[in-house]
């Protein structure tokens, strides 16, 4: 079976929204900046209801925020 | 380093002194005749009332650093909030994990070295050292996970 990854586009996201600090984020989402900086760089897969409190804070849907695709292990 | 990962080194620090005072009490009494039942059950409750003790006590004292090094940083009276999120939820799982593994496994030596024929109170030493070394097992597995992410 092919492997799957877990993406995201939170670095553009945040620059999108006026260069958005991850610790702004992190608030908004009601989690830790280190949990951020975690899914950022795709170490951390977060949960379903964590996803969708990143895409609210963004206002944006959350396959804009999130993505499944195939690829190796690199972020 | 979050917060967390402050706490975790405290609950470390206080485990590992627990256990040199543990071993070093060992060594003094093996040096000095052998194990003797009332001695090593003072050491046990010593041990456990001290592990809770220094726990507690430390983390009152990091909570306070924690939020004099913040009022230093941003010149704020304001409490730091100690938010606990899923991922470190996570994390703290896999570590109680980890240690109850390595708690098993030690349990199951400590008894191995009774049914070959050491005495009894050699097992109830091991059952403490290996709580002690689950306990700090734990604690690094947790930090090996914060480094990895989750």
């Amino acid at each position: 079976m092919e492997k799957y990854k877990i993406r995201n586009n939170i670095r553009k996201l945040r620059f999108n929204h006026d260069e958005m600090t991850q610790e702004q984020l992190a608030e908004k989402a009601g989690v830790t900046r280190q949990t951020i900086i975690a899914i950022e760089s795709s170490k951390y897969s977060p949960s379903l209801e964590l996803a969708f409190r990143i895409a609210l804070a963004f206002g944006v849907p959350l396959a804009e925020v999130f993505s499944y695709e195939p690829g190796d292990d690199s972020p | 380093m979050s917060n967390k990962q402050n706490a975790i080194t405290v609950s470390l620090v206080s485990t590992l002194v627990v256990l040199v005072y543990y071993l070093v009490n060992i060594f003094q009494m093996i040096q000095g005749g052998g194990l003797n039942s009332a001695e090593v059950f003072r050491l046990w409750a010593v041990v456990i009332i001290a592990t809770i003790i220094l726990n507690i006590a430390g983390n009152i004292i990091t909570n306070i650093v924690i939020n004099i090094v913040h009022a230093i940083k941003t010149q704020k009276e304001e409490e730091v909030r100690l938010i606990e999120d899923e991922r470190d939820k996570l994390i703290g799982l896999k570590g109680d994990r980890v240690s109850y593994i390595a708690f098993s496994i030690g349990v199951f030596l400590s008894m191995l070295t009774f049914a070959l024929g050491q005495p009894p109170l050699v097992m109830f030493s091991l059952i403490v050292f290996s709580s002690l070394m689950a306990e700090i097992i734990g604690d690094l597995s947790q930090f090996h996970f914060y480094r990895r992410g989750a």
